[in-house]
């Protein structure tokens, strides 16, 4: 019996073949996404995204495509190189395959709807956080001015427009250095780049590095920032310094009113990692807030920080 | 599974024999016939003189016997599997040589059309003045170039370029004469895998190894390649089965041509240097109890004389054949194990984690072997690696039982006899290919192409598997459709066999068939069904492709929606592979720059690690939307921005 079974058994082992030729028809035909249904996608999207709102895509290794269609309105760098996804009141998953981005963990379904074969799942952020000043959107002559620090000595690093620097032909290639930038004497730049973080995704952020070896500090005042209830934020180091970790620290440390609001240190290795400072006491006050980085050394340094309400 | 069904299903000998008897019985005939013409021409002459001369003819010619055409057929019919094997390899460089143009150029392969180049000078130069050639300065000036891999390979690639290129103009392109040995040496591999199997298991066996091994999307994408990974896997193969004949036919020819073989292996790439730990093992379980017999009694070991001439003829081969080896010979090998030992890690991804350094993780290579090798090939893998595991154990266990003096509950009956211990080689030729890829210092970055010499004997046992599986389904049909008998001893007639097992194969292979053709080319994106495609491989965080030759599949879009001239950042796609590209006009003709910075179009691969260069075209074009993204069953492969006037 035992043996008839073995017979049987062996003799189906062509079947193993049927099922990978029928799978492979499959995915190769009807499981990919027409260009129709991302068209089809994008209109459904576009017709109810507001400014607030989040458009991401699903799985992840989906997103050229979705860049692709949906064009920077939709899918721009803003919305792409988040910091985090607290500044969005609801999020417009576009999924394929039945993907799901673990970013919107925890957060409600509100609707949900098909464009061929993407679903389109609205999501409502459990913990929206409305945005008062994003320091990014600042970064230019007009409200922001930086120095070089050393010791006593503050130096102006001036604004230069120029060419950009975003890598060559080797990989890993380093940050891209922006053509926008503040320039200082004696090692420093300051400017608005996408950072390739340890988690391989993207974050809009400012470049505050290199300094070289010292202690020298960069300092940048950003003028008439809007103070929420609190100071919120994020700073990171290129992946390829991030993924060696040691014991390197880069600080941060914000003030505001001749006053210290808090700093954050940041651990090489630790990855792209949040902070927050809160400041009720500020709360829709308008003023200067000053950002002092240090002890970059080599490191491509970068951080983002915007001022916030919170909901207690 | 018993012995008695082993052997039912095991029936090379046999096979052949029955061949070779009838091929006999079929010129005894032409023979006779031949003999009889020749009487009735000399019958009819007049004259006793005629008659005569006709007589001595007719006697000359029956002494001479069948004339050579006639000999030839004869014993190509006795000796049907090399032809056989041939044929395939022949199928199969022809499907290679078919499909070479639409698969753009590795990097590697960039660096190895120019270190060719450099050769084929000096190839000239040996034959234009060969005082000259062999000087220290013409050799270093020119084999220093790529030193940090032995010469054979890319000496063929040279000199196929001289000959089918540029004096015969076989192949218009450049790279497709490069290419060809390597296509070659592909054929060599099938033609070995099916050799081996059909001698070692039987001839259906043979033919299912070369399929299963043909029908792999990796092995096929880098078959086309003028690199040294297909090379590699042919002379792996191609040794263990000289080295395997050597032991069997014995004498000094087989030894010797293990010998050369060994060194044209060391020769092909550094993989070779693992070969001992195949041939050493498998010398001494075979020859063991000689060797210790002989030693005992003469103070002499017996080293099998393959052995001996691998171990000297091989480095004399391969010292010979390396001119950059020819001065500072001892610090120059030296520098070459060096590099590879202490090459550095390149980044690779595997479950969502770019990997960079050790530790690599164990289960790399089981997880890309399964996410990548047809499963049909590995079921029927598993199904042989068991019978002929088990067949070793059991040898294994009798040979225990005699030397301890005891007798075990199993095996009931003996196995047949192997003298060569044929299965131990094999899963020694698999072990040792795969073995150090479990280790936690073993770099990781070149996917499945690393271990790809260990592919032909995973065939080989998929085409014993296949034997196995085939002797239940015609046991099956036979009391199905022909006899309907309940007994084992059914059997099919020869046209029904054969249609039937056609069938089974078409049936088995269908998907890996369809899935090999679909890779093309994009053979290092390419998952097995059962793994999801290459959705599913991007799914579950496997790399995605390596070495920028992706670049060469936007040509129609780039021919619509660029201009002449236009610059282009071609990103991990090797400047050298980038002007080939350009020279066989591939691609449209376009700038290649750089940096993005320079660069009106910029593209970006899309590998984890390779996501900073799309990050870096956002901040450079102020834009994330692409102009266009080239996918393969809907996963992204290159994306490419353009620079809007708006982003100057």
């Amino acid at each position: 019996m035992k043996k008839e079974v073995l017979a049987w058994v062996l003799a189906a082992v062509p079947l193993v073949g049927i099922v990978e030729l029928g799978l492979h028809v499959k995915q190769t035909t009807s499981d990919i996404v027409p260009d129709e249904d991302w068209l089809a996608a994008r209109d459904a999207v576009k017709s109810k995204l507001q400014p607030d709102d989040l458009v991401l895509f699903a799985p992840f290794w989906a997103d050229p495509i979705g860049r692709r269609w949906f064009g920077d309105e939709l899918a721009g760098i803003k919305r792409e190189a988040r910091p985090d996804e607290t500044r969005f009141r609801f999020a417009f998953e576009v999924g394929i395959r039945g993907a799901h981005r673990p970013e919107l963990e925890g957060w409600k379904k509100v609707e949900e709807r098909s464009a061929g074969k993407i679903t389109i799942g609205v999501y409502e952020n459990p913990s929206f956080a409305k945005l008062r000043t994003d320091l990014v959107d600042l970064v230019g002559p007009d409200r922001v001015t930086v120095s070089r620090v050393d010791g006593a000595a503050e130096v102006p690093c001036p604004w230069q427009r120029g060419r950009g620097e975003p890598g060559g032909l080797g990989v890993p290639q380093g940050p891209a250095i922006p053509g926008d930038k503040f320039v200082c004497g004696g090692g420093g730049t300051v400017g608005v780049a996408v950072l390739h973080a340890l988690d391989h995704h993207p974050h809009l952020c400012i470049f505050a590095t290199p300094m070289g070896a010292g202690s020298a500090a960069l300092r940048m005042r950003f003028k008439d920032v809007t103070f929420g209830s609190s100071l919120h934020g994020h700073s990171g180091v290129q992946w390829v310094n991030e993924r060696t970790p040691s014991a390197e620290r880069i600080t941060v440390a914000f003030s505001a009113f001749d006053r210290p609001l808090g700093q954050n240190i940041h651990r090489v290795g630790a990855g792209w990692t949040g902070f927050e400072f809160p400041t009720p006491e500020l709360a829709n006050k308008k003023g200067d807030l000053v950002a002092d980085v240090s002890g970059a050394g080599p490191h491509a340094y970068c951080f983002e920080a915007d001022t916030r309400d919170v909901t207690p | 599974m018993s012995e008695d069904s082993e052997r039912k299903t095991d029936p090379p000998r046999p096979d052949r024999e029955d061949d070779a008897q009838k091929q006999d019985e079929s010129a005894s005939n032409e023979k006779a016939k031949a003999s009889a013409g020749a009487k009735a021409d000399a019958s009819a002459k007049a004259g006793a003189k005629e008659k005569a001369g006709a007589k001595e003819k007719a006697d000359a010619k029956e002494n001479a016997g069948p004339d050579f055409g006639t000999r030839v057929r004869t014993w190509v019919r006795a000796n049907p599997d090399p032809f056989i094997g041939g044929g395939i390899a022949a199928v199969y460089v022809m499907w290679l040589l078919a499909t070479a143009r639409s698969l753009g150029f590795s990097r590697d392969e960039g660096f190895y059309f120019g270190a060719s180049s450099d050769y084929a000078r000096w190839f000239s130069m040996l034959l234009d003045s060969p005082g000259k050639a062999i000087e220290r300065g013409s050799i270093d000036a020119i084999w220093a170039n790529n030193h940090e891999h032995p010469s054979l390979m890319k000496s063929l690639f040279a000199i196929s370029h001289m000959l089918f290129h540029d004096k015969w103009k076989l192949f218009e392109d450049d790279s497709t004469a490069f290419r060809f040995p390597g296509m070659l040496m592909m054929g060599l591999a099938l033609w070995m895998t099916y050799m081996f199997a059909t001698r070692a298991y039987s001839r259906r066996a043979g033919v299912i190894a070369a399929i299963s091994l043909g029908l792999m999307p990796r092995v096929f994408y880098h078959a086309h390649l003028a690199c040294f990974d297909v090379p590699i896997m042919a002379m792996w193969i191609t040794c263990i089965y000289v080295y395997w004949r050597a032991d069997k036919e014995g004498g000094l020819g087989w030894a010797l041509l293990a010998g050369v073989v060994y060194g044209l292996t060391l020769e092909t790439k550094h993989n070779a240097w693992m070969l001992p730990a195949v041939f050493i093992p498998h010398a001494l379980v075979v020859h063991g109890h000689s060797m210790s017999r002989w030693g005992s009694r003469s103070s002499r070991i017996p080293i099998p004389t393959s052995l001996v001439a691998m171990a000297t003829v091989g480095p004399a081969v391969f010292v010979l054949l390396w001119p950059w080896l020819w001065n500072d010979t001892l610090p120059r090998i030296q520098e070459y194990v060096n590099f590879h030992v202490h090459h550095e890690y390149y980044n690779i991804e595997f479950l969502g984690q770019t990997y960079f350094g050790p530790p690599s993780p164990r289960s790399y290579m089981p997880v890309m072997i399964a996410a990548t090798v047809p499963t049909i090939t590995l079921v029927l893998f598993a199904i042989g690696a068991f019978d002929r595991a088990r067949v070793l154990v059991s040898r294994a266990t009798l040979w225990a039982g005699e030397a301890l003096g005891r007798r075990f509950s199993w095996p009931k009956e003996a196995p047949a006899r192997d003298r060569q211990q044929t299965d131990l080689l094999v899963f020694l030729a698999i072990a040792v290919a795969l073995g150090p890829f479990l280790l936690p210092r073993t770099p990781i970055f070149g996917g499945t192409k690393h271990w790809i010499t260990a592919y032909p004997f995973l065939a080989i046992l998929a085409g014993r598997g296949f034997d196995l599986v085939w002797t239940r389904i015609e046991v099956l049909l036979a009391r199905l459709l022909v006899v309907r008998s309940t007994t084992d001893a059914a059997t099919l007639d020869d046209t029904k066999r054969l249609v039937a097992q056609a069938a089974v194969v078409l049936l088995s292979f269908g998907g890996a068939l369809a899935a090999t053709i679909h890779s093309h080319p994009f053979g290092l994106s390419a998952y097995v069904p059962f793994a999801g495609g290459t959705a599913g491989g991007a799914d579950l965080g496997l790399n995605r492709q390596f070495w920028g030759f992706t670049t060469e599949s936007l040509a129609p879009w780039l021919a619509e929606n660029s201009k002449p001239g236009e610059t282009f950042y071609f990103m991990d796609t090797a400047w050298a592979s980038w002007v080939r590209m350009q020279e066989e006009k591939r691609l449209p003709p376009l700038r290649g720059v750089g940096s993005p910075a320079d660069a009106e179009l910029s593209i970006v691969h899309h590998e984890q690690h390779m996501n900073e260069v799309d990050y870096n075209i956002w901040t450079e074009y102020r834009s994330s939307t692409p102009a266009y993204v080239l996918t393969h069953d809907g996963v992204p492969i290159i994306t490419v921005y353009r620079r809007t006037r708006a982003r100057r």
